[in-house]
């Protein structure tokens, strides 16, 4: 019989006190830079590959947010807001883009921020001209995933955020074994809590093993 | 401010970057060091920076107070409110001034003046003009020539009829929208009681659609009717919006007939305007059409110099080259790279140069922004070695395959964040095992075989750009 636990495990709401920088000095001193109320530049870009850390700047960031995956025609997107974080912006569809280029003209007009998220630098996305021209008219920076060393200090920090106690052994196992960008490992962190909370039992090697074996969709 | 504080400030002024500085010592505010040997605290505006100076600058902070104090001195970081030490920021539009805040008017004319002010901001925001927009700091080039001298002549004489409509057309990024700002903007100089009004087609949709959900059409009519000069962008944007379309032929009508000037920018010329009827095109073909085209290099030269001297940064020709030379289809893509660049510098505390505009825009331009995916590395790996791709899924086990199959898979475990099992299902569902051992084949034979080193290091090149 399986045990439900009760929902008490800490989740930790993106924010940029718990972002690992990593290499990515310059991209978030831009951003920091921007994000400051005297800022005058309307639009920042971050590009990147997936689980390099871009969704959890823009939610970080205070902007309304939009995820594109989740609202490819951006219906949700209350204008009103003066700072917009539009996320995934390769997956607008056709609605979404002049949805987009709206809120950048209108933004523009206001003096209010848009701080975008991309798979690719503006140049290689695939929308509308008038749309990726815009995109590639702010501030484009490029935020690189973590080192491994950096995403095994990003993991433990995690762990013991959680009062988690995991063996030694236990980060070049994951490493191994599942994928490692930083949204895939925190996630898998998440199901070993709760796998471990469920069986009563401590973390070991053969737990994160039936672990791994449960969760291959992470 | 306290007096190891400034000393402290200054010291990381000359130690740091402007960006830097600005962006996280800057903020900073210091309390307690009237009792120092109880210990400093520094207060940060947000956990971000704090976290940023407690791992980077904290030591040195510590450093600086034990040199100032001649005793050890410990720095704690809390969260507080933000120092009074605002950037020093010159306001970039002259017409759009910051909004009046901590109002400390005091005698009569000053009311009444701020009144003034304030009435004439408002009738000029009605415009929803860009003031930053003028004729003065746009670029002119082969490219633009043209519709320059028409845009110039139609705001010295609005509403004359051979220029009447002014359609402006060009591809995205080219520049429309700066001449027709500055078309309304030089009217409103020479003529501050023109009625000028700029609205994007978007915009103008959604005024017919709340017109009509409001049933308030007599409104929308009569305030269009009423302006003085009418500047619609984009207007492909109207494409299948049936309701709109015909709500702007008659108002361009009763405008034209008004002799009231029109001006309107489009992605590409009127008749090749998908989904627009016949009767509008036919209008937007009586006055004169002008074409914008992509700068050649010396004007997109031009443009970066132009716009780095609003900077305040003088730009070397070898540098603005440099960057005109990458990005050639639009004027804003080469605005951003601009932007990248001095902030590049600003970030290094460099100055600017070829070496360092090429280090800025590595990622924006060039071959480097290719992401690696194992497909990407199988197929730089095949083509490499001369074999094809499918050998790799093979289970082909002669050395020719086998060896740049293992190579590609440590490729892969390298330059990719998969998984050893999902790189084994990427190689024809290969077991984990085997990709573990390629891997730490290929890492051996590296400190051993000096051609298999070579390749390698090769392929990382092609690879990683």
């Amino acid at each position: 019989m399986r045990q439900l636990i009760l929902d008490l495990l800490p989740e930790a709401p993106p924010s940029l006190d718990n972002f690992v920088a990593g290499s990515n000095a310059e991209a978030l001193t831009g951003l920091a830079a921007w994000l400051a109320p005297t800022n005058r530049e309307s639009l920042f870009l971050l590009w990147g590959e997936a689980g390099a850390g871009k969704s959890h700047l823009l939610q970080a960031s205070q902007c309304a947010y939009s995820d594109a995956r989740r609202d490819p025609d951006l219906s949700t997107v209350e204008p009103q807001n003066d700072c917009h974080a539009v996320d995934h912006v390769e997956a607008l569809d056709a609605a979404g883009q002049i949805a987009l280029f709206n809120l950048i003209n209108r933004l523009r007009a206001s003096g209010g921020r848009l701080l975008a998220a991309a798979s690719a630098p503006p140049r290689r996305l695939a929308l509308r001209e008038d749309l990726r021209t815009r995109l590639g008219s702010g501030l484009v920076y490029r935020l690189l995933p973590l080192s491994d060393a950096e995403k095994l200090a990003a993991l433990g920090e995690q762990a013991r955020a959680r009062g988690l106690v995991l063996p030694p052994e236990a980060f070049s196992y994951l490493f191994l074994r599942a994928p490692r960008d930083m949204r895939s490992l925190a996630a898998l962190l998440t199901a070993i809590d709760r796998y471990s909370l469920e069986q009563k039992r401590p973390i070991t090697l053969p737990l994160l093993r039936e672990v791994l074996q449960t969760s291959l969709d992470i | 401010m306290s007096s190891f504080w400034t000393s402290c400030l200054s010291q990381f002024e000359q130690e740091l970057p402007p960006q830097q500085f600005n962006t996280w010592i800057r903020p900073l505010r210091l309390e307690g060091e009237e009792d120092c040997a109880r210990g400093l605290r520094l207060l940060a505006p947000n956990g971000f920076i704090l976290k940023w100076v407690k791992e980077r600058y904290l030591a040195r902070i510590e450093e600086l107070g034990s040199e100032y104090f001649s005793v050890p001195v410990s720095v704690t970081l809390t969260l507080g409110e933000r120092a009074a030490a605002p950037l020093n920021m010159t306001s970039g539009s002259p017409g759009k001034a910051p909004p009046v805040t901590g109002a400390t008017v005091t005698s009569g004319t000053a009311v009444k003046n701020a009144s003034l002010v304030d009435q004439q901001r408002s009738s000029y925001e009605k415009t929803r003009l860009i003031p930053t927009f003028t004729f003065d700091n746009l670029v002119v080039g082969k490219a633009n020539d043209l519709a320059r001298a028409a845009s110039r002549q139609v705001a010295i004489s609005p509403g004359e009829a051979t220029y009447n409509p002014l359609f402006i057309y060009g591809g995205a990024g080219l520049g429309k929208t700066h001449l027709v700002h500055a078309i309304g903007n030089q009217i409103l100089e020479h003529d501050p009681d023109k009625v000028v009004r700029y609205v994007h087609a978007e915009d103008y949709y959604s005024d017919v659609v709340r017109a009509y959900q409001q049933k308030s059409f007599d409104v929308f009519k009569r305030y269009y009717r009423s302006l003085d000069v009418l500047l619609l962008d984009d207007v492909q944007f109207f494409n299948n919006k049936n309701r709109t379309q015909e709500e702007f032929f008659y108002v361009f009508n009763a405008l034209s007939e008004s002799k009231k000037q029109i001006v309107i920018s489009c992605d590409t010329y009127p008749k090749n305007i998908s989904g627009l009827e016949d009767r509008l095109i036919t209008r937007f073909d009586w006055g004169l059409t002008v074409q914008i085209e992509p700068p050649e290099t010396e004007m997109r030269v031009a443009i970066l110099k132009k716009k780095a001297e609003v900077e305040g940064v003088a730009l070397d020709d070898e540098v603005a080259f440099y960057v005109a030379k990458h990005l050639r289809s639009n004027v804003r893509e080469l605005e951003g790279a601009l932007k990248k660049v001095l902030a590049y510098s600003a970030f290094h505390g460099r100055q600017i140069s070829l070496d360092l505009a090429k280090e800025a825009l590595k990622d924006l331009i060039g071959s480097v922004n290719r992401q690696i995916t194992v497909e990407n590395i199988q197929k730089t790996v095949a083509d490499y070695f001369k074999i094809k791709v499918a050998d790799l899924f093979s289970k082909k086990r002669t050395r020719v395959i086998v060896r740049p199959r293992q190579i590609a898979m440590w490729l892969a475990k390298n330059l990719t964040s998969q998984s050893y099992p999902s790189i084994g299902d990427a190689f024809g569902g290969r077991d984990h095992t085997t990709v573990l051992h390629a891997v730490r084949t290929i890492d051996d034979l590296r400190t051993k075989d000096n051609e298999l080193n070579h390749n390698v290091h090769v392929l990382l090149q092609v690879l990683k750009g």
